[in-house]
């Protein structure tokens, strides 16, 4: 069984269409990334799946269950980071933690030991008896998360769960998806950070103006934007704009010494650099070739569409 | 267990409103020192005895305790986005609607006591304890029910659901035998009089003190039917309500 499944969901506000058939399925245990630009419809799908917006058309499953026909059923088995939401600034930490234990209908117990064990890692137990009011972005998200896995959820829902953070809190939440990932936990993931996405994420799919524009592993998008690699070549001095002529339609950037082209195949493309700057007279000091980022891959995806 | 859950539920919206809105300063004092200046202001000098005073002291009290916060609460929250937070759990809108409820209803049988204390000390009994309490539960339910009926504009600015909550409150006290008596009421008044969800207890509380205009058992009826109403009005309203104030 899938844990999540979006089936050609549909959302229009005021006859703009935000999402506009989006269709795909998350698999049990998978670390799954969302990606777009912004205004892409990454939220209104999230909020769709979690049945706080009702769709225009098509049906979101969470383990089977539908979001709308059996919102209680489908929430019981979900936690969730909503990006634009808050704990309660006038409770403390822990009666914020408590009040979502009680809306799982937990009891009493199970809530004093989960709550304290999650405030424990995630490293805010010495300020559950302070008021929300006075907390950083960094402890405020840390508690959303907290309140998000209090109820043991089977599927969790981050939406920018990162945004804004130090590089600390970063790591911490990183970790923290790799172990829930580990224990089987179902982790989607909506971000602005496409590296983040690359790095943790079994699969990613991309949306762009309401529709689902890729999907897949980070390394399948990168085969699927064409396979390319990146040569970055030094020269001992500056390099004239006439490497343009060997290069034919290869697609490069000249920045004095150094040459960067993008190409499927650089051993092809290293042999007419060679000749080029054996005619030149110049001295190749280092040549290197790389992968493409995800952001690379996720401008390539959004900008071709 | 579905019930347990529900009650669970139910108890932790319950017990977060008593927290954040509740327990507030202006809240109890608003409670305590609107209502009995406004009774003031109509009873002083004007020769009426404790016991015809006591049950419009004490439908006022509720009146403006149990309905005062509820219309405030779902607009706050969704400018606080406090509210997505709770709709993502697993609980739908009329669990929430019920905690918010449950929470004005204690509020107002709290804020019920001091005006029928003052009573006792000054000489004015119920003639049925059993009834008095009774008919203050249902009453302040059904207030925090038309309470929430008002915060079902889709907003997140609570001054909106504020003034459209006086609007319709205000004159209410004046054209349900509150603080002018049924029979002087003008004609033109009466009609409102006979839809208006305070007319019916406030007499019941007349018959326990002195006596009432309406029959006892028929007072009672209807309000049981309007506080049904109400509740029945507030959790449809809601629910077509709720998408579009998430929206916001």
């Amino acid at each position: 069984m899938n844990a999540i499944e979006a089936r050609e969901l549909k959302k229009s506000f005021n006859g703009v269409a935000a999402v506009n058939g989006v269709s795909f399925s998350v698999r049990e245990g998978e670390v799954f990334g969302f990606l777009g630009p912004n205004g892409a419809g990454k939220t209104t799908t999230i909020r769709m799946l979690v049945g706080l917006l009702k769709p225009d058309g098509g049906k979101a499953f969470i383990m089977g269950y539908d979001v709308i026909k059996n919102p209680i059923e489908a929430r019981e088995l979900i936690g969730v980071v909503p990006e634009e939401s808050n704990p309660y600034p006038d409770l403390s930490a822990w009666d914020n933690l408590r009040l979502v234990g009680m809306l799982y209908a937990l009891p009493g117990k199970e809530i004093r030991e989960r709550g304290m064990s999650l405030l424990k890692l995630l490293g805010i137990e010495e300020v559950k008896d302070r008021k929300v009011r006075g907390f950083s972005k960094g402890m405020k998200q840390k508690l959303l998360i907290a309140m998000a896995l209090i109820g043991g959820p089977r599927v969790l829902f981050l939406d920018e769960p990162t945004s804004g953070l130090d590089v600390f809190s970063v790591r911490k939440i990183h970790e923290l998806i790799s172990e829930l990932s580990r224990e089987g936990v179902t982790v989607f993931l909506t971000t602005h950070n496409v590296e983040e996405a690359g790095a943790i994420c079994d699969r990613v799919a991309i949306i762009d103006k309401g529709r689902i524009v890729a999907m897949g592993s980070p390394d399948e998008l990168k085969i699927k934007t064409g396979g390319y690699l990146y040569l970055s070549v030094v020269f001992d001095r500056e390099v004239g704009g006439d490497v343009k002529e060997i290069l034919g339609d290869y697609e490069f950037k000249l920045g004095g010494r150094k040459l960067l082209v993008v190409c499927k195949e650089p051993g092809e493309v290293i042999g007419r650099i060679v000749d080029y700057a054996r005619a030149k007279g110049l001295k190749i000091e280092r040549v290197r070739t790389s992968e493409p980022s995800m952001a690379e891959v996720f401008m390539r995806i959004v900008g071709a569409k | 267990m579905m019930d347990f859950k529900f009650a669970r539920r139910v108890w932790g919206i319950c017990y977060k409103d008593i927290k954040v809105y509740y327990m507030k300063g202006p809240i109890v004092l608003m409670g305590v020192i609107f209502p009995l200046f406004l009774w003031i202001a109509f009873y002083a000098g004007r020769g009426f005895g404790v016991r015809e005073g006591i049950p419009s002291l004490l439908i006022m009290t509720l009146f403006f305790t149990s309905s005062s916060v509820t219309p405030v609460i779902p607009p706050w929250e969704t400018r606080q986005k406090t509210l997505e937070m709770l709709l993502t759990r697993p609980v739908t809108i009329t669990t929430v609607l019920a905690g918010d409820m449950a929470a004005s209803t204690l509020f107002g049988l709290i804020f019920s006591i001091p005006p029928v204390v003052i009573g006792m000390l000054m000489g004015a009994f119920p003639n049925n304890p059993a009834y008095l309490v009774g008919m203050i539960l249902l009453t302040s339910l059904g207030f925090s029910a038309m309470g929430m009926i008002f915060s079902a504009l889709p907003t997140d600015i609570p001054a909106d659901v504020i003034l459209l909550a006086n609007t319709i409150k205000l004159p209410l006290i004046f054209v349900s035998g509150v603080l002018i008596p049924l029979d002087k009421m003008p004609s033109w008044a009466m009609p409102i009089a006979l839809v208006s969800p305070l007319t019916y207890p406030a007499d019941f509380f007349k018959w326990l003190y002195f006596g009432g205009y309406f029959d006892m058992g028929l007072d009672a009826s209807i309000t049981v039917i309007m506080v049904l109403i109400l509740m029945l009005v507030a959790v449809k309203l809601h629910r077509r309500t709720i998408f579009s104030r998430l929206q916001r």
